[in-house]
Formats: C-alpha cells, sequence, structure tokens
C-alpha cells in the first residue's frame, strides 16, 4: 500500500514537473525551447549515478554480510541505472542536435565515458545470468558492480579534467551553489524534476528489489522441489530394491 | 516552440520509458508472485507426500 502512495505521488510530482518544464518556465534566451530538454536529462543522468551508487554500496554490504537482501537492492540500482542512463543519452542527444548541432561526439569525454558506463552495466546484468547459485551470482556481481562503479567519478569529473563539448557544471560545481550560472527559474525548474524523479525512482527500485526477492523465492523453491524429487525418486528406488528378489 | 520535436521526441521517450518500465515491472513482479505462490503449494504437498512416506 505504502509502494502505491509513493507511485502514485511520483506520477502527480512528474505529471507537475513536466507542465511547468514545458509550459510555465520561459524558454532560454540562447538555446530556446531545447533547453527544456535538460530538465530530464539532468535528472535522468543524476539518479544514473544514484542507482549505481547503490549498486556499489550494496555489492560491498553483501560481500561483507553475506545478504542476499543485499544482492537485491544491487541488482534493482542496475537495472535502473541502466534505464535512467540511456534515458540521460538519449535526452543529451535530443538537445545535443538543436544546440551542438550533432546527436554525438565520440571524441567529448563526457558522451563517451558515459556510453561507456551504460556499456559496464548492462554487461553487470548479463554477467549475472551466468550461474544460477544465488551466493556465487552475488558476490561475483558485487566485484563486477565495484569495478564498474570506477567509471561513475570519471564521468563526473571528465568535463573538469578533460576538454571537450560537453560543458562544464551549471549548479554541481560548490562553488555556484549559492550562485548558479542558470537563473533562478531554470535552477527551481531542474530541482522540481529532479526531486520527481527521485520519487519515481524510489517507486522503481521498491518494485525492483521485491521482484529480486520474489525470483529469489521462486529459484528457492525451485531447488528445494528438485531436491524433494529426488529424494522421493531414491527412496521409491530403494524399495524396489529391498523388495527385488 | 523552437525546435519542438526534438522536446517532445526528449520527453516523450524518458517519461514514456519511464511509465513503460514501471508497467513493465508491476506485470512481472504480479506474474512472479502468482508463480512463487503456485511453486509454494506445490512444495508444500511434496513435503506433506515425504513425510507421509
Amino acid at each position: 500500500m505504502k509502494t502505491r502512495i509513493l507511485g502514485f505521488t511520483a506520477l502527480v510530482a512528474v505529471a507537475a514537473a513536466t507542465v511547468n518544464g514545458l509550459f510555465i518556465v520561459p524558454a532560454d534566451l540562447n538555446q530556446g525551447d531545447a533547453q527544456r530538454i535538460m530538465y530530464v536529462h539532468v535528472a535522468s543522468a543524476w539518479l544514473a549515478y544514484l542507482s549505481f551508487g547503490v549498486t556499489a554500496m550494496a555489492g560491498i554490504g553483501y560481500l561483507v554480510r553475506r545478504d542476499l537482501r543485499l544482492d537485491a537492492v544491487a541488482l534493482a540500482g542496475a537495472e535502473v541505472g541502466v534505464m535512467l542512463t540511456a534515458f540521460a543519452i538519449w535526452g543529451g542527444m535530443m538537445w545535443g542536435r538543436p544546440v551542438w548541432g550533432v546527436f554525438w561526439q565520440w571524441e567529448d569525454p563526457r558522451l563517451t565515458t558515459t556510453a561507456l558506463l551504460l556499456a559496464l552495466y548492462a554487461g553487470y546484468l548479463l554477467f549475472r545470468r551466468l550461474t544460477d547459485d544465488p551466493h556465487r551470482r552475488a558476490a561475483r556481481a558485487a566485484v563486477v558492480g565495484l569495478i564498474a562503479a570506477i567509471d561513475i567519478p570519471i564521468v563526473h569529473f571528465s568535463v573538469i579534467w578533460w576538454r571537450g563539448l560537453h560543458q562544464g557544471p551549471t549548479i554541481g560545481d560548490p562553488s555556484k551553489i549559492l550562485n548558479p550560472s542558470a537563473p533562478p527559474l531554470f535552477v527551481l525548474a531542474l530541482m522540481s524534476m529532479l526531486a520527481a524523479f527521485t520519487l519515481v525512482w524510489g517507486y522503481l527500485m521498491v518494485r525492483r528489489y521485491q521482484l529480486a526477492r520474489t525470483e529469489w523465492e521462486i529459484e528457492e523453491h525451485g531447488r528445494l522441489g528438485r531436491i524433494s524429487a529426488a529424494r522421493r525418486s531414491f527412496t521409491t528406488e530403494s524399495m524396489a530394491e529391498e523388495s527385488a528378489p | 516552440m523552437s525546435d519542438v520535436w526534438f522536446v517532445i521526441a526528449g520527453y516523450g521517450v524518458i517519461l514514456g520509458g519511464l511509465a513503460g518500465y514501471a508497467i513493465a515491472l508491476a506485470r512481472r513482479l504480479a506474474r512472479a508472485r502468482q508463480a512463487s505462490l503456485r511453486i509454494r503449494g506445490e512444495a508444500e504437498s511434496a513435503t506433506t507426500a515425504d513425510l507421509g512416506e
């Protein structure tokens, strides 16, 4: 019930933030309406970082405590994060074409490292399918998730470390938190969208976690069922051998 | 609105994708819960059979 309330709140918040971002906040003087894409693009990108951070932290937690619930959290973070990274890339492309004149540029460090991040965590999800043993899978995935997490700070700081097409931080830079280079109305619209997306993120994480736990239960029951069937078959064979002349 | 198709494509894919994923997740969860209940029932009846033997 609480998850449904969260889902409904998230839906209302996204609808309100979208109306605000598309119709209430004015268009940017230089970028025009394309700038409106930034609200969903940046929110997707930040929450993708958060998702992969959760995956890495839950992975460390699993390696320390060997609790499969933490592996379910890691899986939820990776799947939601992959989707959000894809959306961030898509939003960036839709903004880049009218503003930069190109959808994509491989020479840009931010774009390339983000594409790498997507590939790494898509690989993480595929890697999880290689083994059926839940603890072995969780341990291996935790290590892969931690290795992939190295790319998160590289993506974030790529605009500072290297020169490229992608602009530097507009409000994420600590020196710009109290004096952002974007107008307050734009910052407010971005923060509203970020808050709304965070609610959606929370809802999706809970649902994906519940799904992972249920799938694990099915696997576990399947395993117990196979053991039980093997025991029954063994008992029947033993009785048949004993009764044979 | 200038660049309107880019804005529509940007918001459409992202918001539509989020909605689609949420719906797909709800369906997968409902199916998994049904399967879990069915398998749990089968496992319990198998355990009862084992105890009977």
